[in-house]
């Protein structure tokens, strides 16, 4: 920003410090490269070591890397229901399948955590292909229950016929490796870079979250990612413009595949295991939970969504009485949020900035929602 | 193989497309009708099987009744099988005002979404209250082994079918028969395919839409509350029978055919074919075969095996 232009933003009728700035400083790419960054860097010591603020969290160092890794499988979910409009009630199957190939090319060809995650990314791509065959030519809940069918088949699947290859409910243990040869992924930093991010292995995973968050952000502001967006507006009139519609859906199919591969091989990368129950309904079931508790279609919401369902499933789960109600709280919650509040706890948040900045605006919009409840009422 | 074999096969067949179809058939009529997709179906085969073996037997249960000690009425299998269908209708009424009307005006996704929430919320809420570990129906004795009759005995062939697929089977039979003959022969069936066809137009000529629906919805709730009961006797009754039921129904209702009763029947029993006929040749894929099926037969008819939209054809 040059002189000129700061004299000018004061002079002018927007102020330096003004929400108008902020927005516009908000919604570069860059701003929210860099936030990824600083939230990577910070998330770990924030939730597992930080003074006052981890003891009222309770977390640790390793939960907070499944945390980031459960968040790559929420971006990349919700870059199908999203911005394209498919709910997929079978994305365990990217997940697991991408977590087996990943462990089956470790054990049997070659442990290079790179290339490992890599082959975890071209499996689920490889399969992605098959089940968009089939799926695409479905519509919303056919959408979603075939999804989920095909998932529970590659579940039953490789539980029992496949035994011999993924060990059934044992599953595959993959010994640790370094990356390229040299960097040990379990190696401890002290001074500062230990007490931000401990080890190597979370900034391996943390590099490969903030780049899925640049690409998300790319393709979000993309005339490619805005065909998306209006696909699941209004599919028919997208394809009146003369846009194949399939094309891009597929497109949104693998990518969306792609990166919920990446997570499968992250996983399997750090818990060194790969097993049939990352195969199972649930995993689609909990993958739908976090990322609509979130916020869909937004960038943080999955994010926040995940931290919210690992913490209530980490943590929580361990408190006293209330423990016994984690997943009974969560479900609930979810249901109120698709209920009355579908834009979820991001949405939450940003109605709550919005209101600081235009209390009447906020009491317009939850007099709109209310009344959009209760069928036939005033609209 | 022998006739033994044979029957013994196609009852097994039988009494798991069975409980496929009294499950599936009020997901399939409710969508059809309502446009709703109700995963919290699963719910109500859930309630029937917990309210059945409340019925049916004392019983010691973890969770919050682990402290209560012998739990449950006791009054036998066949008290269980006529009182819980008529429990799970009420229930299925409430569940029809409460929480399936705010939203067949909204989005099939967010019904799926909040349905989906509502059947995790209460396997939750059951597995709190009852413990996660399975419990067992007690079988009276004239149900366990093979059937016998009166004057003949055991008839050629029935004793490798069980009493209790036997009677599965009958009661399945007689319940979707009579809702095909509801559909076909009552006003209010015809009052619940006009609705379907056009509702607009059908609330025009005066009659009010909102009542056979409610009706169809409870009346769907009773079946897979049936299916609770019959299903708790036939396999193990755990906090996560709901979703185990309500995925592979939901296939079937899709496989079928959204809307259409017949496809539904011939879906279950497609499906009741595959299982039985894995679980004697390749014991390994009887749990896949049924998705398998699915898969296959939407590659190749993405509408279903009966495409319609019209009920009770």
């Amino acid at each position: 920003m040059s002189i000129d232009t700061i004299r000018n933003s004061v002079a002018g009728d927007s102020t330096l410090l003004s929400w108008e700035t902020w927005n516009r400083i908000k919604h570069t790419e860059r701003f929210v490269v860099l936030s990824s960054v600083l939230f990577v860097l910070l998330f770990s010591y924030a939730f597992g070591r930080a003074p006052v603020v981890s003891d009222i969290f309770r977390g640790y160092h390793g939960l907070a890397m499944t945390i980031l890794i459960w968040s790559i499988f929420a971006l990349g979910f919700n870059l199908l229901l999203g911005q394209t409009g498919l709910l997929s009630f079978g994305h365990a199957m990217f997940f697991g399948t991408a977590s087996y190939a990943a462990a089956l090319f470790a054990i049997h060809v070659y442990n290079e955590p790179l290339l490992v995650v890599l082959v975890g990314v071209l499996a689920a791509v490889a399969l992605g292909v098959v089940a968009a065959l089939i799926l695409l030519r479905l519509h919303t809940v056919y959408f979603s229950i075939v999804a989920l069918a095909i998932a529970q088949f590659l579940y039953f699947l490789s539980r029992e016929p496949l035994v011999e290859i993924t060990q059934g409910i044992n599953g595959l243990d993959i010994p640790r490796m370094p990356l390229l040869g040299i960097v040990d992924l379990e190696h401890e930093y002290g001074g500062l870079l230990g007490m931000l991010v401990v080890n190597n292995l979370y900034i391996f995973i943390g590099v490969f979250f903030v780049a899925v968050v640049a690409l998300i952000t790319r393709i979000r502001k993309s005339p490619y990612g805005l065909i998306f967006k209006s696909i699941r507006e209004n599919e028919t009139r997208t394809a009146f413009v003369g846009l194949d519609v399939w094309r891009y859906k597929f497109a949104a199919f693998l990518l969306s595949a792609a990166i919920v591969g990446l997570a499968g091989g992250l996983m399997a990368v750090n818990t060194q295991f790969a097993g049939v129950e990352r195969l199972y309904w649930s995993v689609s079931g909990d993958i739908v939970v976090m990322t609509v508790l979130g916020g869909l279609g937004t960038l943080a919401g999955p994010v926040i969504g995940t931290f919210v369902f690992f913490y209530f499933k980490g943590i929580v789960n361990g408190f006293p009485t209330l423990g016994n109600y984690w997943l009974l709280l969560l479900a609930l919650s979810f249901t109120a949020v698709v209920w009355v509040y579908p834009d979820g706890i991001w949405g939450m948040l940003t109605d709550f900035v919005r209101a600081l900045r235009d209390p009447k605006e906020l009491v317009a919009k939850t007099r709109r929602r209310l009344s959009d409840l209760v069928p036939g009422g005033e609209r | 193989m022998s006739i033994d074999g044979i029957v013994g096969f196609l009852f097994i067949a039988l009494s798991v497309a069975s409980l496929y179809l009294l499950v599936a058939v009020g997901l399939s009529i409710v969508f059809g009708s309502l446009k709703y997709v109700n995963m919290a179906h699963g719910v109500l085969y859930l309630a029937g099987a917990y309210i059945g073996l409340l019925i049916a037997s004392t019983n010691q249960y973890g969770g919050l009744l682990s402290d209560a000690g012998q739990v449950g009425l006791g009054w036998g299998f066949i008290p269980a099988l006529l009182l819980t269908p008529v429990i799970v209708f009420v229930l299925g009424i409430v569940m029809e005002r409460f929480i399936a009307k705010p939203f067949y005006e909204r989005d099939l996704l967010d019904q799926l979404l909040v349905t989906f929430g509502i059947l995790i919320a209460a396997q939750e809420f059951v597995a709190i209250i009852f413990g996660r570990t399975g419990t067992i129906y007690p079988r009276p004795e004239w149900l366990t082994g093979a059937i016998s009759l009166p004057a003949i005995g055991t008839p050629p062939g029935m004793s490798a079918a069980s009493t209790i697929r036997v009677l599965v089977v009958a009661l399945t039979v007689l319940f979707i028969l009579a809702i095909f003959a509801f559909f076909k022969y009552t006003e209010y069936g015809l009052a619940v395919r006009a609705g379907t066809e056009d509702s607009e137009m059908a609330q025009m000529l005066g009659i009010r839409v909102g009542r056979p629906f409610l009706l169809i919805f409870a009346v769907g709730s009773a079946y897979a509350g049936l299916a609770g009961v019959l299903g708790g006797s036939l396999f193990n009754v755990t906090s996560g029978i709901g979703m185990e039921i309500i995925i592979p129904s939901l296939v079937i209702v899709i496989m079928g055919g959204v809307g259409s009763l017949r496809g539904t029947v011939v879906g279950a029993l497609l499906a009741g074919l595959f299982f039985a006929t894995a679980t004697e040749l390749v014991p390994s894929m009887t749990r896949a075969s049924i998705y398998l099926l699915a898969i296959v037969v939407l590659s190749l008819r993405p509408n279903g095996i009966y495409p319609s939209t019209e009920v009770g054809q």
